[in-house]
């Protein structure tokens, strides 16, 4: 029984941080309507640049997030600019290619600059845990989930109050009426990019602490934030939560009783089986699903 | 009048191809003529699905199971490779169904997602299933040359397999394109919903191209894995080598169409190949970098491949040539 909740609740904690991730896809997806095959190279971006500021300057990971942010979310914001924005108009195939291939570009270059070694964070906190009903919570990972759960709520309260949020909504909803409206499509779709990116790169931030970061660690965050975003519908923040910690859960029950190897298989298992049966995910509308095929 | 050329010009190439073996005893010549054949036909069995317009991003899986399943029977069974054609043409079929099931409600960017998630599925099943596949070790092929065993002394008998290969495949991606199955995946690629209100089985046509692909796959990748003798799970199941590298052919030469695959694969196998040589060494990962440079530029500045630049030129030239203005053949 112990060892069950155990696995749950270390699942739970590494669900905040994918849903984190895949809020980043997801609100990417929506606005532009693109599918960024180097979305997990975000994650590898930020996990770099934030250990790389602890290794020269000695920053603590989290305190970094203040320098990682900005730098992200102008990352995103020009990627939109200069990759995406002049492919917009082309068909699916070449957008999967332009990013399949800066993807491919992103990997290579830390390759080349960062070699291929796993590299982590030591920090005092990083083996640090807090015992609650005999089970054990790593620090690193409650925070995490914390951090992933404050901007998630962030994140909705800001699409839904203000008026850029509304604005995003309504491009999501439908973008030429949104121009009709006189809502600047390009700008919002400037802007989304980078705020996708950046929350992306918090996930990053909190994951450095407790995971290693190498080239090619992109991909699987990749494969899991596609998942995510699949099983809980494209342009819902809450199904996304939701599937993010059921994902992360999923992956620590697997991990432990089935093998650590094959958790892979079985988010490929999940994936499929909700294509077939809930296309539209589990809380999605079906909003921004005709591009995809799901219509 | 320029097909005929065109057939007059093909044939002479690949009787030149024929007598290269004769002349050229360096091995590294033929081992990038066999590289450029196999690449060929790979590329050509990717461009199946994209005749209908699914990017595959995931041809090691079956590429993969076709080399295990020759490799397995071989080793272990002690079953002819020559037999072990159909076994390895069978199982990469049966993977292509378990990748069809998200094909039929999807299309697009999903579609290309599940196979490179299939491919990763495979590459974490051989590494972890030790006793059939061996485990990250990987399955060596016992050096004992005859013909029953598809080994040999030189690289000679590879090279005219490949090519045979590499012809036979291109061939029969030609009869797809212009069968009743390649006119319905082309309707599939320019618009789904149309093809269907038509009476286009749009699902059944993609299930079926993705079966021959997967099969052809399959089959080529056994008879690679026999030329260079070793089989592990991160090259043969990897995503740079036998997935995206057909891909990257495919959309350089131009996706969808049959010489597109062909023009790509003699394009690029020796470019990637020197890449490897001497960026590679310079500097891990060099080579790749340029390749995604590659990719994105070509899809922004000749997204039909380099079909698409030598189409018109061809048309015009038989335009000149006919009298009246010819019924044209779309390049496609």
């Amino acid at each position: 029984m112990d060892l069950y909740a155990q696995v749950l609740v270390s699942g739970l904690l590494l669900g905040g941080v994918y849903a984190l991730i895949s809020i980043g896809l997801n609100l990417i997806f929506g606005v532009v309507r693109i599918i960024n095959f180097a979305h997990g190279e975000m994650v590898m971006l930020s996990m770099y640049l934030t250990f790389w500021l602890n290794y020269f300057f000695g920053l603590d990971p989290y305190l970094s997030a203040l320098i990682v942010l900005p730098v992200m979310f102008a990352f995103g914001f020009l990627f939109q600019l200069f990759v995406v924005q002049p492919i917009l108009s082309t068909s699916a195939t070449m957008k999967i290619f332009t990013t399949v291939g800066i993807s491919l570009l992103l990997q290579n270059l830390a390759l080349i600059m960062w070699k291929g070694d796993f590299r982590s964070v030591q920090t005092s906190y990083s083996m640090s845990s807090i015992e609650v009903f005999e089970i054990i919570i790593s620090v690193p990972r409650l925070v995490a989930f914390g951090a992933a759960l404050a901007s998630i709520i962030f994140l909705y309260c800001f699409l839904k109050y203000t008026y850029m949020g509304k604005a995003l909504r309504a491009i999501v909803e439908d973008h030429s009426v949104a121009r009709l409206m006189g809502v600047s499509v390009e700008k919002h779709y400037l802007f989304a990019f980078g705020l996708g990116t950046m929350f992306t790169a918090l996930g990053g931030v909190l994951l450095v602490p407790f995971s290693s970061v190498f080239p090619t660690v992109g991909i699987t965050y990749t494969l899991v934030a596609f998942v995510v975003v699949v099983l809980g519908g494209l342009g819902s923040m809450s199904g996304t939560f939701l599937a993010g910690l059921f994902i992360g859960v999923v992956e620590s029950f697997g991990g432990t009783f089935v093998s650590p190897a094959l958790k892979e298989a079985i988010y490929f298992a999940i994936f499929i089986l909700v294509l077939l049966v809930r296309p539209q995910g589990l809380f999605g509308q079906g909003k921004g699903t005709e591009e995809v095929g799901l219509k | 009048m320029i097909t005929k050329k065109l057939y007059v010009i093909g044939a002479f190439v690949f009787l030149l191809l024929l007598l290269i073996p004769l002349f050229f005893e360096s091995t590294f010549v033929l081992h990038m003529y066999t590289l450029i054949f196999f690449y060929t036909a790979l590329t050509a069995a990717w461009n199946i699905p994209a005749f209908g317009g699914q990017l595959s991003l995931g041809h090691a899986s079956f590429f993969g199971i076709g080399a295990y399943a020759g490799a397995i029977l071989y080793v272990k069974y002690g079953v002819s490779p020559w037999i072990g054609i159909a076994a390895a043409g069978a199982f990469a079929m049966l993977g292509g169904m378990v990748l069809s099931l998200p094909l039929i409600r999807l299309k697009g960017p999903f579609f290309t997602l599940a196979s490179i998630a299939f491919a990763e599925v495979l590459r974490m099943i051989a590494i972890d299933w030790r006793s059939l596949t061996n485990g990250s070790v990987g399955i060596n092929i016992p050096f004992k040359p005859a013909l029953m065993n598809l080994t040999f002394q030189s690289g000679k008998p590879f090279y005219y397999i490949s090519l045979t290969l590499a012809v036979v495949v291109v061939y029969l991606t030609y009869r797809i394109r212009y069968s009743a199955l390649g006119f319905h995946l082309r309707a599939a690629a320019s618009d789904d919903e149309a093809a269907k209100a038509l009476g286009v089985n749009t699902s059944l046509a993609h299930f079926v191209a993705l079966m021959w692909s997967s099969a052809i796959t399959g089959v080529l990748g056994l008879f690679y894995v026999f030329y260079i003798y070793v089989l592990e799970p991160q090259t043969i199941f990897s995503l740079d080598l036998f997935s995206l590298q057909p891909a990257l052919n495919g959309i350089i030469g131009g996706m969808g169409t049959v010489w597109g695959p062909v023009i790509g694969a003699v394009l690029m196998t020796p470019l990637g190949e020197f890449l490897r040589f001497y960026l590679g060494t310079i500097q891990q990962g060099l080579n790749y970098v340029v390749y995604g440079l590659v990719l994105v530029a070509t899809v922004r500045f000749i997204p039909g491949g380099i079909v698409s630049l030598l189409a018109p030129m061809m048309k015009r030239k038989s335009a000149e040539k006919a009298a009246k203005p010819a019924i044209e053949k779309e390049a496609r």
